[in-house]
């Protein structure tokens, strides 16, 4: 566990950050990394070391269900879409 | 007479090969096509890598004694700091009039620790390889970046 609360938001955020963008699909991946980022943002005021807690869980179990949904679309991969695709 | 004009002939073709198969990612052509595929640098969120490849294309009749190398341009301290710039550009938080090498993230810029993870992020994208937790909250000016790349990639000046 990290000694203070602030590295454990800023790790969080990176993992968060980091699973967030191995999603194969690019709706899912543009709106988990939007999402992430909001909801960090959007808290970045809270002093209140129990609402503090009950985000940070709120978290980490976000990343739970992004590093599982990562696996399984992983499994079943579709093409690309257009957006995706580099070059002419 | 014959067999002398040829043995010439050999060795002025094997002379320039011999300092292809020497070589390896900077190597000089004398006359031959170079074929270098360029692709724009790219700061795409998911994750989509575009490389700078250059390939070196000999003609075939000394096809047998070299080789084809592709590999990235070697890093100098000059392109680190190219790049770094262009991917703090490219944040849109930033303002590029404002952004110069040694300017502070949080002091100068006003960025908060939120965002020095997303510019950190852009750079193990940009460059490729991961930065740790530990020395990514110190990195706080674009030079830190500069310097930190330089050290890992082992580029000296």
């Amino acid at each position: 566990m990290a000694s203070t609360s602030k590295t454990q938001v800023i790790s969080l955020y990176r993992m968060l950050m980091k699973e967030s963008k191995k999603f194969p699909s690019y709706n899912y991946r543009t709106y988990a990394l939007r999402r992430v980022k909001d909801g960090f943002r959007e808290n970045v005021h809270v002093e209140n070391p129990k609402t503090l807690d009950l985000l940070l869980n709120q978290a980490r179990e976000s990343l739970a269900i992004i590093k599982r949904q990562v696996s399984i679309g992983q499994l079943y991969t579709t093409q690309m879409t257009i957006v995706e695709r580099v070059g002419a | 007479m014959a067999s002398r004009v040829l043995a010439q002939c050999v060795r002025s073709l094997t002379r320039p090969s011999a300092r292809l198969s020497s070589g390896g990612v900077a190597v000089r052509v004398i006359a031959a096509p170079v074929l270098a595929n360029h692709r724009p640098y790219s700061f795409v969120s998911n994750c989509q890598r575009t490389r700078w490849i250059e390939q070196t294309r000999i003609s075939s009749n000394v096809g047998v004694l070299c080789r084809q190398y592709g590999d990235l341009p070697p890093l100098t301290l000059e392109t680190i700091k190219d790049r770094v710039m262009y991917v703090l550009k490219l944040y849109d938080k930033i303002n590029p009039e404002k952004l110069q090498a040694s300017s502070h993230f949080m002091k100068d810029l006003g960025l908060d620790s939120l965002d020095q993870v997303e510019i950190i992020m852009a750079m193990e994208d940009e460059f490729g390889f991961e930065i740790p937790d530990a020395e990514a909250e110190k990195l706080m000016s674009p030079e830190d970046i500069v310097h930190y790349i330089a050290e890992k990639k082992d580029v000296y000046e």
